[in-house]
Order: structure tokens, then C-alpha cells, then sequence
């Protein structure tokens, strides 16, 4: 059974597999006419379609012509030209690829993933947003108010199994964060340690009142102490330098000028989201316009904060005239980086030029445990829709890149204001600790 | 005295007119005009002696950079050519006159630096014709003198027309295979430095945008048409890409004499995140751009702004009344962020900047 009688045709040896000794002649007689007939296929497929049936028609001459060799022109052009197409294209593949290497880890926006198992229509919708925590957070409560524990099993064990397909279905539409990471930990822990005997109804219950707590403790009521703290470092006179748009860095500002305090604020923004324009929204209209009546005398509306609006280039120019510069994050990691919006490196890092002290506010549920070094390995593009560059910019050797978050390292912040306090960015790994570490 | 007749102040005030709209922009450019300019009013005027030649050209370059004090090439150009004509003119007196030239010696090489390009033929024969104030024929001088003159603003003129291919000749010395190379704005020699590289290098390039002119797109849209493998990022992005960022390619508006430049915005931004992260910063910039000039008081990249409208336009209604906006047009990038100075001439470092202004101007024109 060993030599074979019939001399292997080129295609047939080119695709040869390794099981083809045990077959039997016949066998192997088919398989080559099934290759040779899939390659035939494959070639006339642009041209025409007859040609198709023909090496179906007559297997045994075509199969000595094409152990003939060199006779047979089609079978050979098959074989020799196959190869070096694939070859080709493994090239220009591999072309492509090489400009992108760098950045194929970066989470392009995976758009329809199949939704394995039955996710919930707010997870659905979450998916498809730009969401944050607190946002999650309620989707998930609702979740859990639709949720009906199957019989023979309890809402301890079962409840995770139902969310866990919502989470990877929001994973698969974006890079977890930090925030949902710490949430999600916050949220599992609960649920294991929910008591078994009680019923359904008031076990949902209280889940969404450990939700609704975490919202008020970790984030309501830590912004507040952050806006008491960093106000503390406003002072009459000051000049706050701000990037972009964070909510508690907006509301720092609008507490310290409602306490009073006169400063103005240069809002550095960037593409590609232009948020500081949101920003420049809240702190211009933060002014009121009515007079206000105070021990029988008509008061005047206090002057409007002093806005200056510039973008991302003139930052060299303006840093010299801020006093400080309030930064807001996204994470912070154990190693004292922060991770936050594009852009917000290069202002911590001209500010530490020019010796300008720059506070970052973040709650401790931004922080992770982990270490990150570098702002390009774990990173997310914006959404395709948010930029619509003019003039159809897309050329064959041109890509557009819009990543929406660096790393700022330690070296470069002040202090980190967070709801227990002013710490330095090295003693960032201490706060877990300080917090007990049940609450992470 | 100078006798300046009207149409030549009429092309002085002409250019004059157009700098200060700001017609004319862009350092070639404004350079060129003004070499043509000054062409014109060699030809035109009458001067009997060498001092009033150098008094005419400085009075008109005077009158030039006043008009638009931020386009430094417009008075670098006239140094040049200043320097140009007292060369021809030494070359053509040293016949005449019994002054011997004393060759190099050393206590020159320090007070000059080395002439490197010195050793000039002369470009004319007459040898002892040459005469100033010759009472009998007073335009004598000015005619015996004027040939040499245009050889010498033909000379300025060929430099700057070749100045991109020669600035970029040396390009596969400075970029190298799969390189990540970093640049920004609209620059046409860093342009044609990238494309001559990559006629002999597989390298990328990551262009950002630079707000708010967004020359950047129309760079990288060259850029990729010429067959480079590019990345259009915006400015936000310049710190988390900077650590794979292999060199950082600028280009100037001037360099200036202790190896400073300015430079369009985000040039100061990108070449201090590339100090932090130790990667080169290699400036791409023809000779033209040398200034005398220092810059100590640099806020706002010595004031010279843009227009406010790009920044935040006037659809956001509710914020343009209430807010200041901020448009900077250039950076003052300081000598010890850049680390060498591509030009036309041979590859010098910010060290080295002020010899090469003291070898291409004289010290007695660095005020005009």
C-alpha cells in the first residue's frame, strides 16, 4: 500500500495531508480530484462557469493528464500560480499590517457583536453610549429588578451567572474601566453575600440599595468632600489652568466661586472631543443675573468668572500665568499615574516645567490596584462618528487616529485630591489600605 | 546723497504694503520678494560710493522689516545681500587698492570665525578701474559694479530657489527603516525632507494636526500621496505616542542666534514631550532663516497672534462675548530642546548657530 502506483500530481503534493498514506487508493483518487476540482473552481470562477463540470465529467483523464505534467497547461498554471497569488496578497497583507502593528491592540470599536445569551435591553443601550459609572450602575439595577431567580437554585448563585453575559457585553463594546472593574468586584460581593433564606423580592431590594449606597458614598458624597478640599487651594486672585471637561474639577470650580472666591480659570481643550467647550459653558452661565436682596439692600450679581479659551498648542504660551492647574482622572493606578482624557499629560508636564503645582481630582473609586506605565498599551479610539475630518482625508496610505486617553506619570502631579484627603501621587498604594480594602 | 526715484519706492511700499496685510506669508516666500525688490533698486538707484549703495539697501530693508517685524527672512535676506555686496565689492577694490589681504591667521579665525565660504573667484576682471567718487563721471562706480552686484543677488536667488532639495539630500542619513517619525503643521521643507527620505526608506510618519490652522491634514494628506505609510493624530494625542515616537521632525520660521527658534505652535509642546521621553529633535530649515536676533521675553512666542475665530468660532453665541480666547501663532523653542538644525548647508547643532551667523551676515547690519 505504500508506493503509490499513480505519481502524485504538482497540485495534490502541495496540499498534501498527512493522513493521506492510510487511504486507500481510491480514496486518495478522489481526494486529489476534489482538490484539483476546488482549484479548477476556484481559478474559472471570474471567467465562466462551465468549465467547472467538465473535471467532474471525466475524473480518470483528467487525472493522467495531470500526472503528465507539463501537458496539462491548466493544471500546472493552477498549481504554480496559486502560491505566488497567496503569496501576494500575504504581502500586501502583511504590508498593511506593519504600519498598524503598533496599534492593533488599540480596542477598536467593536461595532454588532453578537449578543450571546439574553442581554438586558438597558445593557443593550449602555453598550452603544459613551456611559459612566453611575450610569452602569443603573442599568444594572434595573437588571436586577427584571431578574427572576429559576426554580431549584438561589439568587446568590444565579444572579451572577445572569449578569455575567451583560458584562462581557458591555466589555465587548468597550475596554472595561477602571471604575466598572471596581463597581462590578463591589457589585459580585454583594451578591454572594446576600442572605439565602430571604425572599426574592427584598434580596432585589436591597442590592439596589447597596447600588444606590455606593453611588451616594463612593461618588455623590466623595465629590463634595473633593470640592471642599481643592477649594481649600483656591484663593482670591488665582488663575486655574483646567484641560477638557471633568465633572468634579467643573464643580470644584462652581463651589469655590459660589463660596465667594475670585479667580479665573484658562480652559485648554484639544481635539477630538472638544469638551472644555462644555466646560466654558457651566463656568460662564455660573454667574446669576438678578440682583439679589441681602439686610434690606439691593446686592449686584458678582461678576462673572474670567474665562480664557485656548487649544492644546498655545499651552506653552498661557502655562506662565496659571497659579495652579486642576486636572481630573479617569484611573488612577497604584503607582501614583494617572490615566485620564488625551492631552492631560502634556499639561501636567508643562506645568512641572514652569513649576506650576497641579492637582488631579479623583474619587478612590477610580483607583486601581494595577500598575500602568505607559498610556499606549491600554487605550480606546474614539467613536468613527465623533470626527468627521473635511476633504474624505482617507487615502490608502493614511490613517486617522483619535485615541481618548494618555497616562500621566507620577513625576508630574502635585497631589491627588481625593475624598480622604491630600496625599502625594506616591502614596497612592496607601489608600486602599486606609480604606480597609473591603471597599475595593 | 541717494537719489531714490519714484518707482522704486513705489515697489519698496508696494511689498512694504503686502507684508503688512499679511499678502505675503511664509519665510520663502517673503524672502523672495523681497531679494526681487531689492534687485530692482540696485538696478534703479545711483550711488557713487559704497556707502551709499549700503545706504540705500539698508533704508529700504528698514522700511521693509517695520512693516512686518515677524517675518524675520525679509531682513535676514537683506543682511544677506548686503554681505554679498561688500564681499564683491572687497574683491573688486583689491586691485585698486594697495590694501593686501593678510590670508588666514589665527587671531582672525577668533574674531571672524572660520570663512568657510570666503574663498571667492572674483567674478570680475576690473582690476583697478574701479573708482569711487570720480568727480568727472560720478555714475562710474555704479556702473562698473552693477554686473558683480547681480551675480552676487543671483547667487542669494539660486539658494533660495534650491533650498528644498538641498535641505533634504542628506535625508537617508537622518531616517532610517521602520522609523516612527513625528511632525506637525505644513512645512514645505520638512515635507520635501520626508518624501526625499522616502525614496530610499520604508519609515512612518504620525502627523499631528495641529490646532487651530490644522495644517497638519493637508501634511499628511502629501504625505500619504507620496506613498509614505501615515497617521493623521490629533494634538491631544502627542504624549502617550511620544514613547514610540522614534525622532521628532520640525520646521522653523527663524532660527535665532543662540540656537533658538520660532516655530508654529505645538512645536514647543511636542519638542518638550520629546525631551521627556530623550527622543530627538531634529529642525528641517533653510539658511534664509538665520536671525541675529535673540528672544528672552518669550510669552506668547513674541506676540504675534492668529486669528481668534478659529479657536472658537462664532457659532458657540453664548460663550464668544464671555470668553477670552487665546490663538498664539508661534513657540519659542529654546536652544536645548532642539538638538540639530538640518539646513541647506551641512547639519549644525544649536551650538554652532551663532558662527554660521556671524560666517553669513555682518555684525554692522544686525541693526539695519
Amino acid at each position: 500500500m505504500s508506493a503509490p502506483t499513480v505519481p502524485d500530481a504538482p497540485a495534490s503534493t502541495s496540499t498534501s495531508q498527512p493522513s493521506q498514506k492510510n487511504m486507500t487508493k481510491a480514496e486518495r483518487r478522489e481526494l486529489q480530484e476534489k482538490q484539483r476540482a476546488a482549484k479548477l473552481a476556484q481559478k474559472q470562477q471570474p471567467s465562466d462557469s462551465p468549465g467547472k463540470s467538465k473535471p467532474k465529467a471525466k475524473p480518470a483523464a483528467a487525472q493522467r493528464r495531470a500526472s503528465l505534467g507539463p501537458s496539462d497547461s491548466t493544471g500546472l498554471d493552477v498549481s504554480r500560480s496559486h502560491p505566488l497569488t497567496s503569496a501576494q496578497t500575504a504581502d500586501a497583507e502583511r504590508e498593511k499590517s506593519r504600519s498598524l502593528r503598533i496599534f492593533s491592540h488599540f480596542g477598536l470599536p467593536k461595532h454588532g457583536p453578537g449578543a450571546k445569551g439574553d442581554i438586558h435591553p438597558c445593557i443593550v443601550q449602555l453598550a452603544l453610549q459613551f456611559s459612566e459609572c453611575i450610569a452602569t450602575l443603573t442599568a444594572f439595577k434595573t437588571v436586577i429588578q427584571d431578574y427572576t431567580t429559576p426554580p431549584n437554585t438561589t439568587l446568590s448563585r444565579h444572579l451572577m451567572t445572569h449578569l455575567s453575559p451583560q458584562i462581557t457585553h458591555l466589555v465587548s463594546a468597550r475596554p472595561m474601566s477602571v471604575t466598572m472593574g471596581n463597581a462590578i468586584r463591589q457589585l459580585k460581593l454583594e451578591i454572594s453575600g446576600s442572605d439565602i433564606d430571604m425572599p426574592e423580592q427584598d434580596a432585589k431590594d436591597v442590592l439596589c440599595q447597596k447600588i444606590d449606597d455606593y453611588i451616594r458614598d463612593r461618588i455623590i458624597i466623595a465629590d463634595e468632600v473633593i470640592q471642599d478640599l481643592a477649594g481649600k487651594k483656591i484663593k482670591d486672585g488665582d488663575v486655574i489652568l483646567t484641560y477638557a471637561r471633568s465633572s468634579v474639577v467643573e464643580k470644584v470650580l462652581l463651589s469655590a466661586y459660589k463660596q465667594g472666591k475670585r479667580f479665573s480659570v484658562i480652559v485648554v481643550d484639544s481635539r477630538p472631543l472638544l469638551e472644555g467647550k462644555a466646560l466654558l459653558q457651566a463656568l460662564t452661565s455660573a454667574a446669576p443675573m438678578s440682583w439679589t436682596l441681602s439686610n434690606d439692600s439691593l446686592l449686584p450679581p458678582p461678576p462673572p468668572i474670567p474665562c480664557t479659551y485656548a487649544l492644546l498648542p498655545a499651552l506653552p504660551s498661557l502655562i506662565a500665568e496659571a497659579t495652579t492647574v486642576i486636572l481630573g482622572a479617569h484611573s488612577l493606578h497604584s503607582n501614583g499615574a494617572v490615566f485620564s482624557r488625551a492631552g492631560t499629560a502634556l499639561v501636567a508636564m508643562m506645568a512641572q516645567q514652569h513649576s506650576v503645582p497641579v492637582l488631579v481630582c479623583c474619587e478612590t473609586y477610580k483607583f486601581s490596584e494595577g500598575v500602568m506605565l505607559d498610556g499606549f498599551g491600554k487605550n480606546e479610539l474614539a467613536p468613527s462618528h465623533l470626527f468627521q475630518t473635511d476633504a474624505a482625508s482617507q487615502g490608502p496610505n493614511l490613517e486617522i487616529l483619535n485615541p481618548l486617553y494618555d497616562l500621566t506619570p507620577p513625576s508630574c502631579i502635585t497631589a491627588v485630591v481625593t475624598e480622604v484627603g491630600l496625599i502625594p501621587p506616591s502614596s497612592i498604594s496607601s489608600i486602599p489600605m486606609a480604606l480597609g480594602r473591603i471597599n475595593l | 546723497m541717494a537719489t531714490e526715484n519714484g518707482p522704486t519706492l513705489r515697489v519698496v511700499e508696494n511689498l512694504a504694503w503686502k507684508l503688512r496685510r499679511r499678502q505675503i506669508v511664509g519665510s520663502r516666500a517673503t524672502a523672495l520678494e523681497t531679494l526681487l525688490v531689492l534687485r530692482q533698486v540696485i538696478t534703479k538707484s545711483r550711488f557713487s560710493n559704497m556707502e551709499q549703495l549700503v545706504t540705500i539697501i539698508r533704508g529700504v530693508g528698514r522700511r521693509l522689516v517695520e512693516a512686518q517685524p515677524k517675518e524675520h527672512s525679509v531682513g535676514n535676506t537683506v543682511r544677506k545681500v548686503l554681505h554679498h555686496i561688500r564681499e564683491e565689492y572687497h574683491t573688486a577694490m583689491k586691485g585698486a587698492a594697495t590694501e593686501t589681504y593678510s590670508g588666514f591667521t589665527i587671531s582672525k579665525f577668533v574674531l571672524l570665525g572660520q570663512p568657510r565660504k570666503q574663498t571667492v573667484v572674483p567674478k570680475t576682471e576690473s582690476k583697478g578701474t574701479l573708482k569711487e567718487n570720480d568727480p568727472d563721471d560720478p555714475d562710474a562706480f555704479a556702473r562698473s559694479l552693477k554686473p558683480v552686484l547681480m551675480e552676487a543677488i543671483q547667487d542669494v536667488l539660486d539658494e533660495l530657489e534650491t533650498v528644498y532639495d538641498n535641505v533634504s539630500k542628506n535625508a537617508q542619513n537622518h531616517i532610517h527603516s521602520d522609523e516612527i517619525i513625528l511632525t506637525l503643521g505644513m512645512s514645505k521643507t520638512v515635507e520635501s525632507f520626508l518624501i526625499s527620505a522616502a525614496h530610499h526608506r520604508n519609515y512612518t510618519v504620525m502627523v499631528l494636526e495641529t490646532a487651530p490652522s490644522y495644517g497638519g491634514r493637508g501634511m499628511a494628506k502629501t504625505l500619504s500621496t507620496a506613498g509614505i505609510s501615515t497617521f493623521l493624530v490629533p494634538d491631544s494625542s502627542l504624549y502617550g505616542l511620544m514613547s514610540r515616537v522614534n525622532k521628532v521632525l520640525l520646521g522653523a520660521h527663524a532660527i535665532l542666534a543662540n540656537g533658538g527658534m520660532f516655530a508654529i505652535t505645538g512645536s514647543l509642546l511636542a519638542a518638550t514631550a520629546a525631551h521627556a521621553h530623550s527622543t530627538p529633535v531634529v529642525v528641517c530649515a533653510g539658511q534664509f532663516k538665520l536671525t541675529p536676533l535673540w528672544n528672552l521675553y518669550h510669552e506668547y512666542g513674541a506676540l504675534d497672534f492668529g486669528d481668534p475665530n478659529q479657536v472658537l468660532g462664532f457659532e458657540e453665541d453664548g460663550l464668544v462675548d464671555k470668553v477670552d480666547v487665546v490663538n498664539p501663532f508661534y513657540d519659542y523653542v529654546p536652544p536645548n530642546l532642539v538638538d540639530a538644525f538640518v539646513t541647506n548647508d551641512g547639519d549644525h547643532p544649536p551650538s554652532s548657530i551663532y558662527r554660521l551667523i556671524k560666517e553669513t551676515y555682518d555684525d554692522e547690519d544686525n541693526e539695519l
